[in-house]
């Protein structure tokens, strides 16, 4: 789950080096907080939030299959 | 000689199935109606499944996808050499056959890789991604989730995949490209659906000389339903809202 966040974050950023994404497991959800430099913010968000929205949706279908629900945060 | 049940929502539905399961045209099967299927009350309650026999003449299959002009030929000679992997072999002479410069190549394995890694972490089991590039346009189509979960609701997690790849691909390219994703035909059957849908509405919209207005749709959807409509003199289409989403609201004339 972390690593799926850790490669898209990665592919969209100009300093791949500066992702960090920390996993905070709880008894049903999982928190995915994802961190990245400052300039790389608007990359992982995107126009109107698209970026992230995707991001969400496809880390919501793979919560689907472990059958857990998993939350995205985008840390400044 | 053989034959095969399948059920779907309708009549038209199990036929389409068939088709699909079957990698047949309509023209190659025979259809038996078993029960032609009810939608029930408010397509609730009392919703009995179409089913249908298929009876297959001893024909030979034809490949699932179609991928235009210049692929027939191909095809038929990949057919007798490996009719059990006909699909692959085709994919990678595509690959070869449609490059218009390196940096095309280079999408498409960039794209084609990009798709197969975000799948290996999700995990999807079992699923094998299949490129191919046609005027720009990369097609990467996924096989092999049964689930739908790669579908989502609404092709939710399909466009949010495309959406990433395409972000991923245009990142590492200079020359703009399009990426499409498809699974399981998903693309195919939402097009027909909503051109369907929207001769429907056009239909109607001439009937009651009043405009009609669908609901909120992707921009990608709009556009097909703009398509559907554009031939029709008697109508006009127009969109309307604000945001990604927008209703498509169809005029007639006069």
């Amino acid at each position: 789950m972390k690593d799926l966040i850790a490669y898209i974050a990665k592919a969209l950023v100009d300093k791949p080096e500066e992702v960090v994404v920390t996993e905070i497991e709880g008894a049903q959800t999982a928190v995915i907080e994802l961190k990245v430099a400052k300039d790389d913010l608007g990359k992982v968000i995107g126009k109107q939030g698209r970026t992230a929205r995707a991001m969400r949706t496809i880390l919501g279908a793979a919560s689907t299959k472990i059958k857990k629900r998993s939350v995205l945060e985008i840390i400044e | 000689m053989e034959t095969f049940e399948f059920q779907g929502k309708n009549t038209e539905d199990a036929i389409e199935n068939a088709c699909r399961k079957l990698n047949l045209t309509r023209d190659d099967i025979e259809i038996e109606v078993i029960e032609p299927g009810s939608a029930g009350i408010f397509g609730l309650v009392g919703g009995r499944k179409a089913r249908i026999r298929v009876i297959v003449s001893a024909k030979e299959p034809q490949p699932l996808e179609k991928f235009g002009p210049g692929t027939v030929e191909e095809i038929e000679e990949d057919k007798y050499a490996e009719s059990e992997q006909m699909v692959e072999p085709i994919f990678e002479d595509k690959i070869g056959a449609n490059i218009e410069s390196p940096e095309d190549k280079n999408g498409l394995i960039v794209a084609k890789d990009a798709l197969e890694k975000i799948l290996n972490l999700i995990p999807v089991e079992g699923a094998s991604v299949t490129a191919s590039q046609m005027d720009g346009i990369i097609s990467l189509y996924i096989e092999g989730d049964k689930s739908g979960l790669l579908i989502g609701r609404k092709g939710r997690t399909l466009d949010a995949l495309q959406f990433v790849v395409n972000k991923i691909v245009n990142k590492t390219l200079e020359k703009r490209t399009h990426v499409v994703i498809d699974s399981e035909s998903y693309r195919q059957r939402r097009k027909e659906f909503l051109t369907q849908m929207a001769l429907q509405m056009g239909s109607k919209a001439k009937k009651i000389k009043k405009p009609v207005v669908t609901n909120l749709l992707y921009p990608h959807d709009r556009r097909i339903v703009h398509l559907a409509l554009k031939d029709d003199n008697e109508l006009s289409t127009k969109s309307r809202g604000e945001g990604l989403f927008k209703k498509v609201i169809i005029i007639p004339k006069g």
